[in-house]
């Protein structure tokens, strides 16, 4: 510690330490006298030796050899700005995307301590659910100890406002909520967590920072001001800051403490249900606790909420826990695209550093003559090889600082486009600052070693390294073209094939029967008066309930096995109705008859697999227990309709008729003639007067459906897009160097055409070195990407991920631009003037 | 008889003074003791080191300068011996090392080192 305290001293006062260490030298060899004098020796070397003993020696090389590196690039500012631009964008990508991870990931949100935030999830070896019932939580905010706080969040479908027609967004919180992350309001207060945790408390709503400036003219006496949320009346108690970072990026934009929910969604009994999972439950562990210990806790707590409550809790119930104070909770599944998303960037990097590593090769011959006096003059090889390599760290530094513009100026485009929360901004943080510069050696390595080693060893006239840099340029750029390739046909086929169902001028209409508390028999009343009102409605072709709206909030999923083979079904209740208002149509057999039980549809892809084409009509499905009577009959078979996993091709549907029991959770789903748009007021005019306490959800499945495909296309774009980026910088790679070869062979290239050689010979002559490389970088590159779009599979909407299409368009492609690489430069090279290539030297 | 030559190698081969002296290695920290030593009773400047050394050595040991600075340095980082300016016999400032409390610690641990050391080799070379 002394000792590093004493080198530093040093190094701080280095320039009067190496004065007093001459002075003492010069005393030293006068003392000696005259003729032993001569016997001293060199002292600038003497001192340099003593210098050593600190140990700061390989600093002032390193000054040396940066300074000597800024006068090289700056020599030379057409390489430079080329090197530096090419680096820009390779590295760019990747700080681009580890931005957006550190942003989603890694940055805490600005919230009181967000390290001890964590989110629960309900699981047990068949199931999992990231919400859980209201009384549960309220158990274990009771019984828990390595928890000091336990919130809940309720988002709700949006509500009615006053009398406006635009919804808005609403989210139920506990009343601990603001208090437990620190928020401060703009005006007004947040929810007391005394005062608001009462059930009779006089209702209050807090609104965002957008809401108070969008929707209430920033009015800044609106505290105390009434609302109406579906018809009820709430005091607006305080305005929330415009840097409020929610959990979970919820997006409400008015938050009405959790014990109101009962007044506002009037009928309600989701509070006191068990059998519901109605909220995100968030903890904030205790001081010393960790969260494997508050899960253990949490475990033995579901087993005493299992004796009280048997019917709430699943078998083998326990609870998971996963770091909450961070934009998006990840889940192992995040990982995995994060992972295949950086695959794609690092590969970027991969053409970026193979490409500019055969710019510094071709360079290195224009050096060789500075080299080689350099090593005669005594420097070493290991002295050259640090000088060359300082000057592709000084490169990398450089692209990667442009690279890191590059990159905030795109982040800033997005977040402007996503209409991300406010307290996201693009600026850099340490963590994204130390990726960069981590990214820039490595780049430095990858593009600098090679050349470096040849030039400092003076026999950069191998071609091996060039070409294996061909080979690795074009392998990437192939796994990216053909990633890209797969996407854009997963794009067209969603877009130019039916889906299985019609969404156009389909609405889904969801009453949210069960929130307002509506038994069976007061459901199936009131759905079948709305059914029949809307079927005198003018326009309407056919209604029909469905328990599972397409593309709605909730998804059900039953993992199964099929013949030892792993499933996934989509399960669906069902009127008969149903099929002909989706358009799905009927293959085999019937639609269900009114009141049916027992009986069930399949999708093709199901019967397929369970009976492989034979006619399923009549028999009843392998199930694990036989004893289970009555079983369901299969009554028909319908087309694929992956209503709610539009991207999942290996997904299946199985269809039920409606029973009694499933009526407070049935929505209504209707085909009209012409647009769907006109139904909206129809529609809540007829509940209006069925029930006006109900707002129901209405929703276009075409709207829906397009945001879908949105979501798809801008995935494929972006990907093409970097795609095409490395595909370009691959084709000017190959150019350069092909070019540069022809050039270093142009006087043999003369003396052949002299010798009378056709020009097609020697074309051929230049080329054959590099048709190996980029077979052997093709294949590498459809094996890679055959292994790693496997990843990708799920969200294909229908395309194998060995998709022959993709992959011979993307190798057919990339070869055609290789081709125009090669065979432009090396055709200039043809026209060389023979008499004047034969007169130089 | 020759004389003993402490030397390092140079770095920079092709800059090494034309006149070259035979090297005869001496064992790693001997001149370190050696310094520690003649500064035990009182501090010196780096000639009157050499010079001690070479004359307490009955003229065998010759210190080069080469060697002894580094030293110097490397024990002043090491913070055995610390350095002060003061004027020379013949009026000139000089830097004067002295020892330390570490460094007398040092002195001690490596001169019973050093005598086991030579004990051991003496026993063998005695008997073998």
């Amino acid at each position: 510690m002394r000792e590093l305290f004493r080198r530093l001293n040093y190094l701080l006062h280095r320039r009067q330490h190496d004065r007093e260490l001459e002075a003492e030298m010069l005393f030293h060899r006068e003392m000696m006298g005259k003729e032993r004098a001569r016997n001293f020796g060199n002292t600038l070397i003497l001192r340099e030796n003593a210098r050593d003993a600190w140990g700061w020696t390989w600093m002032g090389r390193l000054f040396q050899d940066l300074s000597y590196a800024t006068r090289v690039l700056r020599r030379s500012p057409g390489f430079t700005f080329t090197a530096v631009i090419v680096l820009a964008i390779g590295i760019g990508v990747n700080v681009a995307a580890f931005s957006l991870f550190d942003m989603i990931a890694l940055k805490p949100l600005p919230v009181r301590d967000p390290g001890s935030l964590i989110q629960f999830q309900r699981r047990s070896p068949t199931r999992i659910s990231s919400e859980m019932p209201y009384p549960h939580i309220e158990f274990y905010r009771t019984h828990a100890h390595t928890l000091s706080a336990v919130l809940a969040v309720m988002e709700v479908p949006p509500v009615a406002l006053d009398n406006d027609t635009q919804p808005a967004h609403l989210s139920f919180a506990s009343a601990n909520y603001f208090t437990e992350l620190g928020t401060r309001p703009s005006l007004g207060r947040l929810f007391d967590p005394v005062l608001d945790n009462k059930p009779f408390a006089p209702p209050i709503a807090v609104v965002s920072y957008t809401f108070w400036q969008q929707r209430l003219n920033a009015d800044p006496g609106v505290v105390g001001h009434v609302l109406h949320l579906n018809g009820k009346a709430v005091t607006i108690a305080g305005v929330l800051p415009s840097n409020f970072a929610s959990l979970g990026a919820d997006r409400a934009e008015l938050w009405v403490p959790i014990l109101q929910q009962p007044y506002i969604i009037e009928g309600s009994k989701i509070l006191s249900d068990s059998q519901v999972d109605a909220c995100h439950m968030w903890g904030r562990l205790a001081p010393g606790a960790t969260a494997k210990a508050a899960e253990q806790e949490l475990l033995t707590l579901t087993g005493q909420l299992q004796k009280v409550d048997p019917q709430g809790v699943w078998e083998n119930e326990f609870i998971l826990a996963f770091p909450g104070g961070h934009l998006q909770v990840m889940q192992p599944a995040m990982y995995q695209v994060a992972a295949m998303i950086s695959i794609l960037t690092l590969l970027i990097l991969a053409v970026t550093c193979a490409n500019l590593g055969g710019l510094l090769l071709a360079r290195g011959m224009s050096r060789e003559h500075e080299i080689g006096i350099r090593i005669a003059i005594g420097a070493s090889k290991r002295r050259i090889l640090r000088q060359l390599l300082t000057e592709s760290l000084l490169l990398a530094l450089l692209g990667s600082l442009a690279g890191l513009i590059l990159s905030v100026i795109s982040l800033r485009v997005v977040l402007m486009l996503t209409n991300a929360p406010a307290w996201l901004s693009a600026i850099p943080d340490w963590r994204v600052i130390t990726f960069s510069t981590c990214i820039a050696f490595l780049a430095a390595i990858l593009f600098g070693l090679t050349p470096a080693l040849q030039i400092a060893r003076q026999q950069n006239r191998k071609p091996v390294a060039r070409q294996v840099l061909i080979a690795a340029q074009v392998a990437a750029s192939c796994v990216l073209l053909i990633v890209a390739g797969l996407l854009v046909h997963a794009m067209q086929h969603i877009l130019y094939n039916s889906p299985g169902f019609g969404y156009q001028s389909v609405v889904s209409v969801d009453p949210q029967l069960a929130q307002h508390g509506y038994t069976p028999a007061a459901a199936g009343v009131y759905l079948a008066q709305m059914e029949s009102r809307l079927r005198e409605q003018p326009g309407v072709l056919s209604v029909a309930l469905v328990k599972l709206p397409p593309m709605g909030h909730r998804v059900a999923r039953i993992s199964t096995q099929i013949q030892g083979k792993p499933v996934a079904i989509f399960p669906n209740s069902v009127e008969p109705d149903y099929f002909r208002t989706m358009n799905i149509p009927l293959l085999v057999g019937r639609t269900f008859v009114p009141a049916e039980k027992h009986a069930t549809i399949l999708s093709e892809s199901l019967a397929n697999r369970i009976w492989h084409g034979e006619n399923p009509i009549g028999k009843a499905l392998p199930s694990d227990d036989p004893s289970s009577t009555p079983r369901d009959i299969v009554v028909g078979v319908v087309g694929n309709a992956r209503v709610n996993s539009l991207s999942d091709s290996d997904a299946t549907e199985q269809y039920w008729p409606v029973q009694t029991d499933d009526m407070p959770q049935m929505s209504l789903v209707i085909k009209v003639a012409g647009a769907a748009s006109s139904m909206g007021s129809i529609i809540k005019s007829i509940s209006q007067s069925l029930d006006p306490k109900l707002f129901p959800e209405i929703r276009s499945l075409q709207s829906l459906f397009q945001e879908n495909v949105a979501t798809v296309e801008r995935i494929a774009a972006s990907v093409s897009l970097v795609g095409f980026i490395a595909v370009l910088l691959a084709g000017i790679g190959i150019i350069g160097l092909v070019a540069y070869t022809a050039s270093q062979r142009a006087k043999e290239i003369a003396i052949r055409l002299a010798l009378g050689a056709t020009r097609m010979q020697i074309l051929r002559a230049i080329l054959s070195q590099f048709a190996l490389p980029v077979m052997l970088g093709l294949v590498a590159g459809i094996v890679i990407a055959g292994f790693a779009s496997s990843v990708l599979r799920g969200t294909l909407y229908g395309i194998s991920n060995l998709d022959p299409t993709s992959y011979s368009a993307a190798t057919l492609l990339l070869l055609f631009i290789l081709v125009i690489a090669t065979v432009l430069p090396a055709r200039r090279a043809l026209r060389v003037d023979i008499v004047k290539a034969l007169h130089h030297d | 008889m020759p004389s003993l030559h402490l030397t390092c190698s140079l770095r920079h081969s092709i800059l090494t003074p034309m006149n070259r002296i035979p090297v005869i290695s001496m064992p790693s920290g001997a001149l370190i003791m050696l310094i520690l030593r003649v500064l035990r009773s009182n501090s010196l400047h780096g000639y009157a080191i050499a010079q001690r050394i070479h004359v307490l050595s009955s003229e065998i040991l010759q210190v080069e300068e080469g060697v002894l600075y580094p030293t110097l340095q490397k024990m002043l980082l090491k913070g055995w011996v610390t350095s002060e300016w003061g004027i020379s016999e013949t009026n000139r400032k000089v830097r004067f090392y002295s020892l330390t409390a570490a460094g007398r610690k040092q002195l001690q641990a490596q001169q019973s080192d050093y005598d086991r050391v030579t004990e051991a080799i003496q026993a063998i070379l005695r008997t073998a």
